[in-house]
C-alpha cells in the first residue's frame, strides 16, 4: 500500500542526534531522513548501536541528558515536534504517536496491575471516569486477544508470560488510537511461534485503524513479513531506503547484500554461512570516508576519502554507495541463485 | 503484602518485635486504665511524696500529698508507687505508663514526617537531576556534615523547652537519609524501560514518580523508618536526660533517666540503693527500641533479595 501523491503522515528530515559523552560526541544518528505514509509500515533495520532506538526516541522526544536533537525536523501532520514544548509533546505521545518497546518483562511496572497501566494513558488523555476507562481496558485485552480480560486487569505482570505482556504493551499502546505507532525491536524478546501471533496481531489492529507502523528492528524475517518500505542504517545514518521488493530482490548496497547473505537458506548448498567481516565502528571514532568502508568486500581508495550521498538510483530506492554497479552483479551472481522465491 | 506479613508473623525475631510492639500499644492506649491520671494534664507525672531522695518500690502516697489532692476535690484512684518515685517523688510507674504514648508520638511524628521530607527531596533531585539535583544535594551535605545529637541538641535549646521543639529538632536534622536512599534508588530505578515507557504514554513527571516510582523504591526507606523511630525515641530521651527535652514532670521516658541521674551509684555504702530509678525507665527503652529493630531487621531481611536467596 505505497501511495507517493498524499502527504506523508510524519517526514523526518535530516534528524541529527548526538550524545555529549565525556569522551567526546557520539553522533547517535546523523542525518537520518524518511518519509511515514498513513497506513504504511515502515521498517527501520540495522544492527545492534546504529541508531535506529535514538531515532524512534528522538521522534517521541524522550531521549535524556546527555543525548540532544541538534538539528533537523520532525514533521508530524505538518507541525514541526521539534519546536514543541514539554507539555504539548506530552499530549502527542500516547495519545497521536504511541511506542512498543523491545522487553516485555521490564516495560511493564511490576509493582501496578496491568489494568493500572493501560486505563492510565485512557484517564490521561480523555475525558472519561475510572469506571468507562476500565471498560475500555477490557475491550482493549480482548482486542488483542487476552483470555479473560475481567480478571487480568488485576493481575500483576508477572503473572503473565513474555507473550501475553506484549499483548498487554501493544494493548497499551493502542488504547488511545495512536495515529503513529513506534515499534521498537518488539518480538526480539519472545520466541518464534509467539513472535508470529504478535506481528499477526499488530498487522491487523494496524489494518483495522488505518494507523503507520514504524517497525525498528534487525530481523530481516520481521521485516519481509510486515513492512511496506525499509531503511537499512548503519552507524548512524540511512545507507539504503527502498520497497520491501527491491530490498529484497535488487539490494544496492554492500551492506544490505551483506544482511542478506548472512541469512541461512534452505534451498542452496552453503557450507559456511556468510558473514559481515568486523565489528560496528566506534562511534566516537568513525572511519574516514565511507563509515563502512572497513568491513566492504567492494571497497575501493575512493570509499576511503570521500563519503558518498544518499542517491536515488530508481523512483523510491535510495543507495549511499560508490559501487553501485559492482554491487548489483554480485547480488544477480549470489543472491538470486536457487529455487527460494522471496515473496 | 500478604506475603510480608506472613512473614512477618513466621519469623521467630520478627514476631517478638510484633508481641513486645503491641504491648507498648495496648500500655499506650490504656494507659488511663493502667495509671489513672490525678490533675487535669494528663501528662504530668504525680508526685507521691516532696521527698527528694527516691522511694523504693510500693512506697504509699504520703499523707501531705493525699491531703492536697482532697483539697482539690480530686478523687484518689491510685495512690501507691509500684515502681517506687524518682527524685522529688515523682511516681516512676506512671511516668513510664505515659511515657509510652510520648514515645510513640515523638517516633511516629518524627519519623513519618522527615521520611515524607526525605521522599520529596530525594525523588524530585532524582527524577529531575542536573542542577535541581546539585543544589538539593549540597543542602543534604550540609545538614549531614552537622553531627546529628549535637545539632539537635543545638536547636532545641534555641527554640525553648518542649516536646513539640525536640520533635522540630529531630526532624529538621532526621531527613537526610531517607533523601539519600530514596535518591539513589530512584536514580537507578529511572532507567528501567518501565518508566519511559510511562513517558512514552505521555504519563506527567509528578504522575510517574508517585505511581511508578515510589511504589518500586520505597522499601528500603520503610526499613530505615521502621529502624529509626527506635533511635528517634533514644535521641529525644538522651535530649530529655540532658535537660533540653521535655519539661519537668512531663511524662517521657528520658525525663526519667533524668531524674534518675543523681541516684545511679547510690549513697555510700549501699550501691545500687536506689536500682529502680534506673533500671525500670532503662528497660522500657531498651525494649521499645528493640522491638523496631527486630521488626526493622526483618523487613529488611524480607524485602532485600540479596539477603533473601533468590538473586
Amino acid at each position: 500500500m505505497i501511495t507517493n501523491n498524499k502527504e506523508p503522515l510524519l517526514e523526518v528530515k535530516d534528524l541529527k542526534t548526538y550524545f555529549f559523552t565525556e569522551n567526546g560526541i557520539v553522533k547517535a544518528v546523523d542525518g537520518v531522513g524518511f518519509k511515514v505514509y498513513q497506513g504504511e509500515i515502515l521498517g527501520l533495520v540495522g544492527e545492534s548501536g546504529c541508531g535506529k532506538s535514538v531515532t524512534a526516541f528522538s521522534i517521541m522526544k524522550l531521549l535524556d541528558y546527555p543525548g540532544k536533537t541538534v538539528g533537523g525536523e520532525i514533521l508530524f501532520k505538518g507541525e514541526n515536534l521539534l519546536r514543541k514544548t514539554d507539555a504539548e509533546m506530552r499530549k502527542i505521545r500516547g495519545k497521536d504517536i504511541a511506542m512498543i518497546f523491545q522487553e516485555p518483562m521490564t516495560a511493564l511496572n511490576p509493582v501496578l496491575t496491568v489494568g493500572f497501566q493501560i486505563s492510565e494513558a485512557l484517564l490521561m488523555h480523555f475525558k472519561i471516569s475510572k469506571d468507562e476507562a476500565i471498560k475500555k481496558t477490557i475491550e482493549l485485552l480482548k482486542k488483542v486477544g487476552i483470555p479473560m480480560p475481567e480478571q487480568r486487569i488485576n493481575e500483576y505482570p508477572h503473572q503473565l508470560s513474555g507473550g501475553m505482556r506484549q499483548r498487554v504493551m501493544i494493548a497499551m499502546a493502542m488504547s488511545c488510537d495512536p495515529i503513529l505507532l513506534i515499534a521498537d525491536e518488539p518480538t526480539t524478546a519472545l520466541d518464534v511461534t509467539i513472535q508470529a501471533q504478535i506481528l499477526d496481531l499488530m498487522s491487523t489492529l494496524l489494518r483495522e485503524f488505518k494507523g503507520s507502523l514504524i517497525m525498528i528492528t534487525h530481523d530481516l524475517g520481521v521485516i519481509a513479513e510486515i513492512a511496506d518500505r525499509i531503511a537499512i542504517m548503519y552507524a548512524g545514518k540511512i545507507v539504503e531506503y527502498a520497497n520491501k521488493r527491491t530490498i529484497f530482490y535488487s539490494p544496492l548496497h554492500p551492506y544490505t547484500f551483506g544482511l542478506l547473505t548472512s541469512i541461512p537458506r534452505l534451498d542452496i548448498e552453503m557450507k559456511r554461512l556468510n558473514v559481515i567481516p568486523g565489528i560496528v565502528p566506534n562511534p566516537l571514532h568513525f572511519p574516514e570516508g565511507c563509515k563502512f568502508n572497513p568491513r566492504c568486500r567492494f571497497m575501493t581508495n575512493r570509499c576511503k576519502e570521500e563519503e558518498p550521498q544518499l542517491i536515488q538510483v530508481e523512483e523510491g530506492h535510495l543507495v549511499r554507495c560508490w559501487n553501485i554497479d559492482k554491487v548489483a552483479e554480485e547480488v544477480k551472481k549470489e543472491l538470486l541463485v536457487g529455487e527460494c522465491e522471496y515473496k | 503484602m500478604n506475603r510480608i506479613l506472613r512473614k512477618l508473623f513466621s519469623n521467630t525475631t520478627s514476631l517478638i518485635g510484633i508481641i513486645l510492639l503491641i504491648i507498648f500499644i495496648a500500655i499506650a492506649i490504656f494507659a488511663p486504665v493502667i495509671a489513672p491520671p490525678l490533675s487535669e494534664d494528663h501528662y504530668i507525672i504525680p508526685r507521691m511524696s516532696w521527698d527528694i531522695n527516691p522511694q523504693p518500690p510500693g512506697s504509699p502516697m504520703s499523707d501531705e500529698i493525699r491531703d492536697v489532692y482532697d483539697y482539690m476535690g480530686a478523687k484518689i484512684k491510685y495512690d501507691r508507687a509500684i515502681f517506687g518515685t524518682a527524685e522529688g517523688g515523682y511516681d516512676i510507674f506512671y511516668g513510664l505508663i505515659w511515657g509510652t504514648r510520648t514515645a510513640f508520638k515523638i517516633g511516629l511524628i518524627t519519623v513519618s514526617i522527615s521520611m515524607l521530607i526525605g521522599l520529596f527531596i530525594g525523588s524530585i533531585s532524582a527524577y529531575f537531576g542536573k542542577w535541581l539535583d546539585e543544589i538539593l544535594m549540597r543542602i543534604t551535605d550540609i545538614f549531614l556534615s552537622f553531627p546529628f545529637l549535637v545539632a539537635a541538641m543545638v536547636l532545641t535549646t534555641v527554640l525553648g523547652r518542649g516536646l513539640d521543639k525536640v520533635m522540630i529538632a529531630l526532624i529538621v536534622f532526621g531527613w537526610m537519609g531517607y533523601a539519600r536512599v530514596i535518591r539513589g534508588n530512584i536514580l537507578s530505578a529511572k532507567e528501567e524501560t518501565y518508566v519511559m515507557a510511562a513517558r512514552a504514554l505521555g504519563v506527567k513527571d509528578n504522575k510517574i514518580i508517585w505511581k511508578h516510582l515510589l511504589p518500586n523504591t520505597i522499601f528500603p526507606v520503610l526499613v530505615e523508618a521502621s529502624m529509626s523511630i527506635g533511635s528517634m525515641v533514644v535521641t529525644a530521651s538522651a535530649l530529655s536526660f540532658l535537660g533540653v527535652g521535655a519539661p519537668v514532670g512531663y511524662a517521657d521516658w528520658g525525663q526519667m533517666v533524668s531524674f534518675a541521674r543523681n541516684w545511679i551509684i547510690g549513697s555510700p555504702g549501699q550501691a545500687g540503693q536506689y536500682w529502680y530509678t534506673v533500671l525500670y525507665p532503662g528497660i522500657f527503652i531498651v525494649l521499645f527500641v528493640l522491638a523496631w529493630n527486630l521488626i526493622g531487621d526483618t523487613l529488611r531481611d524480607i524485602l532485600d533479595p540479596r539477603l533473601r536467596g533468590e538473586l
